[in-house]
């Protein structure tokens, strides 16, 4: 459909396209370049640092001491494990709800537009607002939920304070989920649907042999973009249990080594770290899933 | 971040021919199926909202009673916060916030986007490629080196000062979607309307813009929500009430005491914060939705 | 694609590139800081947490009044909770930012920010004459290395609250509680013993207060090594019987203070550890409970000495880069004298540290009837590690003993070298 893909000799059109390209995208690049390049060069500088602020005249250049640091504690491992846990499950159980809700969404006959417009409550409001509102109702005394499991308080140990954490995200994100997918029902055929139908296909079957392969490719953006997403959590624990009870997240422990401990070299490695992981969860998926790179070629 | 497929999707559709009903007449045991499923979908969405809404109307003696409905109504909680600067300043501020890098992100993403869905040029990939890798990166890790770069530049605490990371991790989402849409618009209906007698003017207003808006419509609403909804870039960059917007503004609300939480000063901002977007999505919903899903129609 | 459709796309980008050239200065225009020098009184800026009853602002005006023209204060709010303050101003005096004039700090931020450059010290005589009269145990807190470097500005300890229709004598040890409590829980009457045990700094004041009441301390003196040892396993044991007995909240590992004061007036509870903001609210939401309530000592673990508990409160210091350090230094004599710590007392809650104010009559008909249990337990009252370290080993006692459930000698030698750790900014913090 566009044009210009066809190696041609650099005819003055095509300097002129390029040029013009170039100014377009110019004050995004800037933008975007402006505050981050600076400050990753920064950290991954500060990462080979002891710098921690609270003993300014010990800075000096330690190499790959604090990466050492890192990952020989098993702080870092738990962390590490625990955002494991909470990106996959969240992500998983947002995949099958959202489906359903994409799903509810697109056939639903009567109360679509309700549903639309109410799904998108839990997408519209502030994180750290909705995260209170999960932290006051499971606060024993205070909380319908919690009154309604008998004063029970997750939120004070490890596999609960996760659960909660991943209900929390859950609820938040469903709805962009779901309407991620939506769009890729969207691509599904009604005629394929129907001659399925005629061939004597039952609806489980026309959802797994038909709708779920022709939405394969938004499907997979939807997961690398969630998955990513998910991984960086912070809001969410922040507010509910500030990372107490072993349910701190990586962005969690680099925040708190950064701001409480004021160790910014420790803290900077941590951020690289994590920067690093995200990279490779963005690979796995480019690569091993095939997920349509963005900016890739156009569509059919 | 992902609305991308979604308005991949809808981008096709604008393309697309008139909408076609179908499924007109389903057995009543379906409707009943689909409607119930409805009701838990809203029942589930709306629940923790109602949660925050009944706190904020609670009063101080009642708010620790565990009840889902308020035993006693007030409207304290609302007068209180509505009574400091501390919020309502906070509310103009993020409002202000928003709107501007909304508006600036749309623009901007839609030169950027335009580039690259209509033209050719080499390091496009690797442009879109790089930015949505940045826009990954852990806010958390520019959070020390920016307060240092913004009090060099002296926009640390302005608006400025918060607009310009929000541009920078809603830029990549803006670009990503629009171009998704961008690619779709039939350009060459431009072209057909000029041979028909417009003038590019004409033929771009009348045909490409309502094309491309409810990309556009949809793209805003995407970033205003990313800015409505930072907390980090929020409480970091900011020292008092000339930029500070709602979620940072939380931290600062006081309960009647050092210890006690503002319980109810936060459910009641909650609630007041959330009414904008609720407004926003009601009144463009069906532009969001024929954005994101106009599935109804194929081609 | 054709020339053409450059053109048209030329158009485009111009319009918006118009409207993004034309928001931007309109936008940069509320940037820049506004000047704070210049003729007239000098404007000095006191960064503090938003205290709810406005006395820290009516004393900023009182004193900005009392300068006869030499300075004016302008408040800067902080965020109510601890750590949100000191981030906000460790981000700012990393900075090298000379706004911070009047810095109000916890009680146990003295030694970080004093090792990292960022206060000054007071002259000697100076810091003399600033804490005349002031509690030693305050003076303290803002204490390191030997000179002063913050003016104690109010100060904070708990007591034993109890119910005076459930216990006839306050218990005065540990066990003695859990036993009061343990008799309650078997008539079936109210009898949790309402305490911090959320895995937070409270809960860090609740096993040094612990250790200090068994005879021992957390750290060495001059905070570079780790003494724990006996009195520690004792503090462990102490937090075991309580996690173990009858008398613990079910929800102990989530409670924080202001949880213990809402536990207490719901009425499950029969003690209460908590500071005195707890006597005032049950007032105002429950008179008829109020008025069973007494007051004791802290419940010490050695019978027969008394109790130590760690106290809390702010202190104010100059910022090192401050260009105006004379006046911030009269300001802090005055925001700290007489006059404005008992209007910050009454209206704020905030016991004061000047010693002879807890016999001041005012004081006490302004909402102090327990003025003297006060006074008695600061005068006993210890400080928690000081150590530049503070935050990292407080996160690490935390952690290791959280829940108090789990609390044992096995995770106090864990402690003790995590602790080393922190005091030598080796490893992660929690």
């Amino acid at each position: 459909m566009t044009t210009g893909r066809r190696a041609a000799p650099l005819s003055a059109p095509v300097r002129a396209q390029r040029r013009l390209a170039w100014a377009l995208c110019a004050p995004a690049a800037v933008v975007i370049l402006a505050v981050t390049a600076y400050p990753v060069a920064y950290a991954v500088y500060l990462s080979l640092q002891r710098y921690d602020l609270r003993f300014p005249n010990d800075s000096r250049f330690v190499g790959l001491a604090n990466y050492t640091t890192v990952l020989t504690s098993p702080l870092w491992w738990e962390a590490l494990a625990v955002t494991a846990v909470i990106t996959v499950v969240s992500v998983a159980i947002e995949l099958v709800v959202g489906l359903a809700v994409a799903l509810v969404m697109h056939r639903a006959i009567v109360g679509r537009g309700l549903v639309r417009a109410v799904v998108l409550i839990p997408y519209g409001i502030v994180t750290v607002v909705a995260a209170f509102g999960w932290r006051y109702a499971w606060t024993p005394g205070t909380g319908y939920l919690s009154r309604l499991f008998g004063d029970a308080t997750p939120l004070a140990s490890q596999v609960w304070g996760i659960v909660v954490i991943i209900s929390a995200e859950v609820w938040k994100t469903t709805p962009f989920m779901a309407l991620l997918l939506l769009a890729g029902l969207a691509l599904v055929p009604d005629e394929l649907l129907r001659a399925a139908k005629v061939d004597g296909a039952n609806a489980w079957q026309r959802l797994t042999r038909v709708t779920l392969p022709l939405m394969r490719p938004a499907i997979l953006v939807a997961l690398l973009f969630r998955t990513l997403d998910a991984f960086r959590i912070f809001d969410n624990i922040y507010v509910l249990t500030a990372g107490a009870y072993d349910t701190r997240s990586v962005s969690i422990l680099g925040y708190d080594n950064l701001f409480t401990a004021l160790n910014l070299g420790v803290g900077s490695s941590l951020s690289v770290l994590i920067f690093l992981v995200v990279a490779l969860i963005a690979v796995i998926f480019v690569k091993g899933f095939g997920t349509a790179a963005p900016g890739g070629k156009t569509g059919r | 971040m992902a609305a991308a497929t979604a308005t991949r999707t809808a981008g096709r559709a604008a393309s697309a021919q008139p909408r076609r009903r179908r499924r007109s007449a389903a057995p009543a045991r379906v409707l009943l199926g689909w409607s119930a499923a409805n009701l838990v979908i809203v029942g589930v969405a709306l629940v923790p909202l109602l949660w925050l809404v009944s706190l904020s109307f609670k009063t101080p003696a009642s708010i620790t009673d565990g009840s889902f409905i308020p035993n006693e109504w007030t409207l304290e909680n609302y007068r209180g916060i509505f009574r400091q600067s501390l919020f309502t300043r906070a509310l103009l501020n993020s409002l202000g916030i928003a709107l501007i890098s909304t508006a600036l992100a749309v623009a901007l993403g839609s030169m950027a986007a335009y580039a690259i869905a209509r033209l050719e040029f080499p390091g496009k990939r690797l442009l879109v490629g790089m930015a949505l890798l940045i826009a990954m990166f852990p806010q958390i890790s520019l959070i020390s080196p920016l307060f240092n770069l913004w009090r060099i530049l002296r926009i640390f605490d302005t608006w400025v000062g918060l607009i310009i990371p929000y541009l920078t991790f809603s830029l990549p989402l803006a670009i990503y979607t629009l171009s998704a849409f961008f690619r779709e618009i039939p350009w060459d209906l431009e072209k057909a309307a000029q041979v028909d007698g417009a003038t590019p003017a004409q033929a771009f207003l009348r045909v490409i813009a309502p094309l491309a808006a409810p990309g556009m419509v949809t793209t805003a609403i995407l970033v205003f929500i990313f800015c409505w909804n930072d907390f980090l870039f929020a409480i970091s960059l900011t020292s008092t009430e000339r930029s500070r917007t709602v979620p940072a503004a939380i931290a600062f609300f006081t309960g009647a005491s050092q210890f006690a939480q503002p319980i109810g000063s936060i459910a009641a901002a909650a609630v007041v914060i959330t009414v904008p977007v609720l407004v926003f999505v009601l009144l463009f919903q069906r532009r969001i939705v024929a954005g994101l899903t106009s599935g109804a129609v194929k081609g | 694609m054709t020339v053409r459709d450059g053109g048209r796309a030329r158009g485009v980008a111009a319009t918006l590139g118009a409207l993004t050239l034309v928001a931007w200065p309109a936008l940069a225009g509320c940037g820049g800081p506004a000047g704070t020098d210049g003729a007239g009184p000098v404007r000095l800026t006191w960064y503090v947490y938003s205290e709810p009853s406005g006395s820290f602002a009516r004393a900023a005006a009182a004193c900005s009044a009392a300068s006869d023209g030499r300075y004016t204060i302008k408040v800067s709010w902080l965020p109510t909770d601890s750590d949100g303050q000191r981030q906000q101003l460790v981000r700012r005096l990393a900075a090298d930012d000379s706004s911070l004039d009047i810095l109000a700090l916890d009680v146990t931020w003295t030694p970080e920010l004093a090792e990292a450059g960022w206060i000054v010290p007071f002259a000697p005589a100076d810091a003399r004459r600033l804490t005349e009269g002031m509690l030693p145990v305050t003076v303290t807190t803002g204490t390191w290395d030997g000179r002063l470097y913050a003016v104690p500005l109010s100060t904070n300890v708990q007591l034993l609250w109890y119910r005076t229709d459930l216990v006839e004598q306050p218990p005065q040890t540990w066990d003695e509680m859990i036993a009061a409590a343990r008799r309650l829980a078997e008539q079936g009457r109210p009898h949790y013993v309402e305490v911090q045990g959320a895995q937070y700094e409270g809960y860090t004041v609740l096993f040094t207060s612990l250790v200090a009441s068994a005879g021992g301390q957390v750290l060495t003196d001059d905070g570079t090594a780790v003494v724990l040892g006996e009195p520690a396993e004792r503090a462990v044991a102490a937090i075991r019987a309580l996690a173990d007995s009858p008398a613990a909240d079910p929800s102990w590992s989530t409670q924080r203070e202001n949880d213990n004061r809402l536990a207490f007036e719901a009425g499950t509870a029969a003690f209460q550890l908590n500071y005195p903001f707890v006597y005032p609210s049950a007032w105002q939401n429950d008179p008829e409970l109020a008025r069973r309530i007494g007051w004791a000592q802290w419940p010490t673990l050695i019978p027969g000495r008394h109790s130590r508990t760690t106290i809390g409160g702010f202190n104010l210091a100059i910022g090192a880069h401050s260009r105006h350090r004379t006046e911030a230094a009269a300001a802090i004599e005055c925001l700290t004298s007489r006059e404005n710590q008992i209007r910050t007392a009454i209206d704020g809650g905030l016991p004061p540290t000047i010693e002879d104010l807890y016999t001041d009559q005012e004081l006490i008909d302004g909402g102090y009837p327990f003025a003297a249990a006060i006074h008695e337990a600061l005068r006993h009252a210890t400080v928690r590690p000081r150590t530049p370290a503070y935050q990292s080993v407080s996160l690490q006692i935390a952690h290791t003993l959280s829940p108090p459930s789990s609390a044992s000698p096995g995770r106090l030698r864990e402690l003790r070298k995590t602790i080393s750790d922190a005091l030598q900014s080796k490893g992660l913090v929690p």
